[in-house]
């Protein structure tokens, strides 16, 4: 009983329970909500994004932040928009493949600048990259879009294999191969490690540097990737293409329980989050909110998934200096 | 009664899974210094703490100037006039000097709610003048040297008129010069009618200043002595609690004529010049000297945290090349660093983890974690340096000081080493585990690893090295082998604070 | 003991940062007015001054909350929500006081601040998340109250409109709360005890909580304060301006950091001078008007942003290196 009980404490439990109450509140919102293909067909609003959840994840482990990620998708689908567009354009097959390595190379910049220059925080760097990068995009493409993909490139975010869309499956495949990586291989223990405590990490000849450039690199490739996929479902890219996706992606991870101060949190938790947050805002989709009213609710999880855990945290904490105070005193 | 102003009995303070105080006992007079002194972890900085209002105590009773008090926060502490000047200066490093003086209690012009710059400038002014020191108060604080700021301290602890001034290891990283200055501070604040509690580890910081000296080992109290009615040896079984030869355990060999390990000339600017000395198979160096004499930087540039900026090191005769802690820790040298909850262990983790950080490739070849080879490995080692727990799964924080330390040491044996650095040892660990960890150096010693022990306290360096080298700002002073007759704790600590070069004629080996 | 050289760091306006960017500026005027004479001329002059007005006042805000150790990038949505407020206030009234329009954008400002004060200071959540969650709520209720529609020209009355345009003694009135907001900021950082407590708490926030400092209250104070004068700049823009959309100032976050950054406040919080942002609002404003002049499309300003800001913090950190590095050399070993 008392193990049932701590199993249901969990935070991992908790998001359980919260993605079970989002569906029922869809179903109520929608009769074609609730059958395999509508849950399925949901998840192409948000799996592309969910890529990027991973390195995020690590990042944020570490007691980082990447804010930049959202510019970087921007960058990479309109470069491999207009690469493809224009007059002498270059194949689709390396149009994407240059999606992917513009990604890579802007969260290669990231982590390059992050480790060759300690004293500043991952925040004001992220956030000048951020600028940077979305700056170039508008610098290439204005106000204009760019289009006229070959039919075939809709496959990425509108393909299936029965009723399973491309983009769940490549998730599976990344949430099982992250989940073994964070969980039983050295790389996830160093990367615990560095988020507890960097200098004991160093101390013990962890190769942090390395470690970070990796994150961030990963970063900026699975951004690359989440343009590909988001492009194709768009079937378009505009520079603003892509625009505050950092906040939903920082929101999963946050609120799957891993928190900013680094060091804590399961990748399980993040996993479940994903479809938590997915789902809200489909159904909240489904019952035609604005826009806006979406912004707001956007910005509002967030600040909720950081607040709640802290919430807790502190609660805990005063639970336990309780305790000790009880303890300790003379006699016991 | 009335002829003490300060006076506290039977104070006890517990934090969780920790006696840090029981029922300890203290009286100062005014116009006093009154030292104390004690091993580190031995309760003194928790016991300035219930003074200064930091913590509150869980028995016991204060009484100030006949009146009991108990304060419940810092500021209450300085409002009844006691002032505390610690090591590690807290200070706002991008504010000016005069501002760090006067912070919280700032000079106002008139009843506006305005700062007077001018006069807070020329006050803090006048208090540094009245130290005998020179600095213009408007600079910024974090330009200071540590001599510097300190003086800075005792002008705050002025500035709100305290006359009880608390001062912790004031002496640590001072020069010489810069002691002298610090004595004749002190003895004219006695002189003004001050009561000063004066911590340090130094016998003649004590033997010079203080009139009385306070004894507190392992959270308890001692015993108290007039200054000129006690022995060295007398002090030392205070602070021991056993007499120097029970406490140190003998060597189990003797160490070999091969060198393990050099430095030549080892220099980072800024830090320390010209360093050089070697270690042999099974032999145990210390390496000691004043606070901010160099000699963690030293070991971190062997140990690849830092490069330095000229000068070789060899390795079993060979020179390498150490460009980070992996390379160090692959060459054969471990560290056991200064600060063991900041630099050694994730406290959050369990011992097992702890353990097997530093060498996660050996449970890893593949891919994966090999779990049942971890924790095999962590019971073998742990089992081996004796650390008290109930299992390897048990948190490192739930762990005393000494035990955590055994924790880092049993890390450190799950790679093949030739060099083992220890920093610092023994700081804050209590007298039973201090013995087990000596006894687990001396085991080390006799297994063919060459041991570089840093560390302040003499009695430790003179217990259980074999040769002695002593820094003074940033340089070596002295080199000698430690049971020399020649070797005495007088010619150390001079090596140690001042900058006469002793040469050894017969010093085995270049 | 004393000290030299640029070691010794005093507490004053002018330092050496300071004099080198007033030649860059020099110099920088220099070369646009080569390229282009239209620069140096009044008009002109007076253009810039006055657009860089309302980014001088913000920067001075934002100064406040990048000392204590944050930032606040919610300051565009802020200043949209709050003109936007004005704005239906005044559409289609005649009668409506302009001085009512004022103290309702400073009123939903000051509002807007606290909200992200707490949550930085007692919510103990990263400031950088707090803001940025609360600038999407507030730029989505500047849509929801808009209705999707814009407050143009013709729905404002005269005296709202003519605001940002009324002259005191010659200098237009955005120029003058500029001027006012520098010099209350400088008194206030100065010359107050709470100002100096902002510096404690950015220098060290753990020394500053055990000399008696409220930390969290100081956080939520700059926020407040960052807020009041976003809610004032606010309705001055839509006046300006005299267009309220949904969009507006979208991005105008990072005008005013890098200005506080070229002006040498450190983004790790604890120093940073009032006349030093002012020099940074004027080095920005520069480059503002001259982007158009130099025939420098619009769409390069936000990668120009960026980039200024992170050539900025690398400046910054080189040279604090090279001074260490000095100070080092100078230990005597």
């Amino acid at each position: 009983m008392a193990a049932l009980k701590k199993f249901l404490l969990r935070w991992e439990a908790v998001l359980v329970l919260v993605l079970l109450l989002v569906n029922v509140f869809n179903t109520m919102s929608s009769p074609y909500y609730l059958s395999v293909t509508g849950l399925l067909d949901a998840t192409r609003d948000f799996m592309d994004k969910s890529f990027i959840v991973f390195p995020m994840a690590m990042i944020i482990l570490m007691g980082e932040i990447d804010i930049s990620v959202g510019a970087t998708i921007a960058l990479s689908s309109v470069i491999m928009g207009v690469a493809y567009n224009a007059g002498n354009g270059i194949p689709m097959i390396a149009a994407l493949l240059l999606a992917l390595l513009v990604g890579t190379i802007c969260g290669l910049i990231n982590g390059l600048i992050l480790t060759r220059f300690k004293e500043l925080s991952p925040m004001i760097v992220t956030l000048s990259t951020m600028t940077i990068y979305r700056g170039i995009a508008y610098i290439i493409l204005k106000d204009q879009a760019a289009g006229k993909f070959p039919s075939w490139f809709q496959e990425f975010g509108w393909g299936t294999v029965g009723p399973v869309p491309y983009v769940l499956i490549v998730f599976v495949v990344l949430a099982v191969i992250f989940t073994i990586v964070l969980n039983q291989t050295k790389l996830g223990r160093r990367i615990y490690a560095i988020g507890s405590n960097r200098t004991a990490s160093i101390f013990s000849g962890i190769k942090v540097d390395q470690i970070r450039i990796l994150a961030y690199t990963l970063a900026g490739f699975m951004s690359g990737l989440t343009a590909i996929f988001l492009t194709s479902r768009m079937s378009s890219t505009r520079p603003n293409i892509g625009y505050m996706y950092e906040l939903d992606i920082i929101s999963m991870v946050v609120l799957g329980g891993i928190s900013t101060s680094g060091g804590k949190g399961r990748l399980a938790g993040a996993l479940i989050s994903i479809f938590v947050i997915g789902y809200l805002k489909y159904g909240l989709g489904l019952n035609n909110i604005s826009s806006q009213i979406l912004m707001i609710v956007i910005g509002l999880l967030l600040i909720i998934s950081v607040l709640t855990p802290n919430l807790v945290a502190r609660f805990k904490r005063w639970s336990m200096v309780k305790k000790s105070h009880r303890q300790s005193l003379p006699g016991s | 009664m009335s002829e003490y102003i300060l006076k506290l009995q039977g104070i006890t303070k517990i934090f969780p899974g920790v006696k840090a105080l029981n029922q300890v006992h203290f009286q100062l007079k005014a116009g006093q210094i009154h030292a104390l002194m004690g091993e580190n972890g031995a309760g003194k900085s928790t016991f300035i703490k219930v003074i200064t209002g930091v913590h509150q105590p869980e028995e016991g009773t204060m009484t100030l100037r006949g009146k009991q008090v108990e304060f419940k926060n810092p500021k209450e502490a300085i409002a009844h006039g006691i002032a505390a000047i610690y090591q590690h200066v807290t200070c706002f490093p991008d504010l000016s000097v005069s501002e760090n003086i006067f912070a919280g209690h700032e000079a106002m012009r008139g009843r506006l709610p305005v700062i007077d710059w001018n006069t807070m400038h020329s006050k803090a002014e006048k208090l540094l003048r009245r130290l005998g020191s020179d600095l213009d108060p408007r600079q910024q604080m974090g330009a200071l040297s540590v001599a510097q700021q300190q003086i800075v301290e005792i002008a705050k602890a002025l500035s709100t008129d305290a006359d009880i001034i608390i001062m912790d290891e004031p002496t640590a990283a001072l020069t010489n010069r810069e002691c002298e200055e610090l004595y004749r501070i002190t003895e004219q604040l006695r002189d003004e009618g001050k009561a000063i509690i004066f911590i340090s580890h130094r016998f003649e910081d004590m033997y010079r200043l203080a009139s009385e000296v306070t004894v507190f080992r392992d959270a308890q109290y001692i015993g108290t002595w007039p200054v000129d009615g006690i022995t060295n040896s007398d002090l030392i079984r205070a602070m021991v609690g056993r007499s120097l030869t029970e406490m140190y355990p003998p060597p189990l060999s003797q160490p070999a004529e091969e060198t393990v390990f050099a430095v030549r000339g080892l220099s980072r600017t800024g830090y320390f010049k010209d360093v050089s000395f070697d270690i042999k198979k099974g032999e145990i160096v210390a390496l000691t000297g004043l606070v901010g004499a160099g000699r963690s930087e030293v070991c971190q540039a062997i140990f690849g945290i830092d490069r330095p900026d000229g000068g070789r090191i060899d390795l079993l005769g060979q020179q390498v090349e150490i460009d980070s802690p992996l390379t160090a820790m692959k060459l054969g040298i471990g560290y056991l660093p200064e600060d063991r909850q900041k630099q050694g262990l994730v406290l959050s983790w369990s011992i097992e983890k702890n353990i097997t950080l530093a060498n996660l490739d050996r449970f890893a070849p593949g891919l994966l974690v090999q779990e049942a080879k971890e924790k095999e490995t962590a019971e073998r080692l742990s089992k081996l340096v004796s650390i008290k727990c109930q299992s390897v799964d048990d948190l490192a924080s739930s762990l005393s000081g000494g035990n955590q330390q055994k924790i880092i040491v049993a890390k450190l044996l799950t790679a093949d080493l030739k060099l083992i650095i220890m920093d610092e040892p023994t700081k804050g660990v209590d007298v039973g585990a201090k013995h087990q960890i000596y006894q687990i150096m001396r085991e080390l010693a006799r297994d063919g690893y060459a041991i570089l022990m840093v560390s302040s306290e003499m009695p430790e360096v003179i217990g259980m090295s074999d040769r002695i080298v002593v820094m003074h700002e940033g340089r070596v002073t002295m080199i000698a082998r430690t049971h020399d007759a020649s070797t005495t704790q007088e010619k150390i600590l001079e090596a140690a604070v001042t900058r006469v070069q002793h040469e050894e004629p017969a010093m085995g080996g270049r | 003991m004393k000290l030299t050289g640029i070691k010794q760091q005093k507490h004053g306006a002018i330092g050496a940062r300071e004099i080198g960017m007033i030649l860059f500026i020099l110099l920088l005027s220099l070369l646009i007015q080569l390229r282009n004479a239209q620069y140096l001329t009044v008009e002109n002059l007076n253009d810039l001054l006055v657009n860089a007005a309302i980014m001088g006042t913000l920067a001075v805000g934002m100064m406040m909350v990048i000392i204590t150790g944050g930032i606040d990038l919610s300051i565009g949505a802020t200043l949209a929500l709050s003109g936007m407020s004005a704005a239906l206030y005044v559409r289609g009234n005649e009668a409506a006081s302009p001085v009512l329009a004022v103290l309702i954008g400073i009123g939903i400002g000051l509002l807007a601040g606290l909200i992200n004060g707490l949550l930085v200071g007692y919510g103990e959540v990263l400031p950088l998340i707090a803001t940025l969650g609360m600038m999407n709520v507030y730029r989505g209720l500047t849509y929801i109250i808009a209705n999707g529609a814009w407050v143009s020209a013709h729905q404002m009355n005269d005296g709202f409109k003519a605001l940002a345009f009324t002259r005191f003694l010659g200098i237009n009135s955005l120029v003058w709360v500029a001027i006012l907001t520098f010099a209350g900021g400088a008194f206030f950082l100065g010359w107050t005890r709470i100002g100096r407590m902002i510096y404690a708490v950015g220098s060290n926030p753990e020394a500053a909580r055990v000399t008696g400092v409220n930390v969290p209250a100081i956080r939520t104070l700059v926020y407040a304060i960052m807020g009041t004068i976003t809610g004032l700049s606010g309705v001055l823009w839509v006046s300006k301006y005299a267009s309220a959309q949904g969009d507006t100032a979208i991005g105008y976050e990072m005008n005013v950091i890098a200005a506080c950054v070229l002006g040498g406040v450190s983004i790790s919080g604890g120093s940073g001078k009032v006349f030093g942002v002012i020099l940074g609002t004027v080095l920005l404003g520069i480059l503002k008007n001259a982007l158009p002049l130099l025939k420098i499309s619009p769409f390069w300003q936000d990668a120009l942003y960026g980039l200024i800001i992170l050539f900025a913090i690398l400046m910054n950190t080189i040279f604090k290196r090279m001074v260490d590095k000095n100070n080092l050399q100078r230990r005597h070993i």
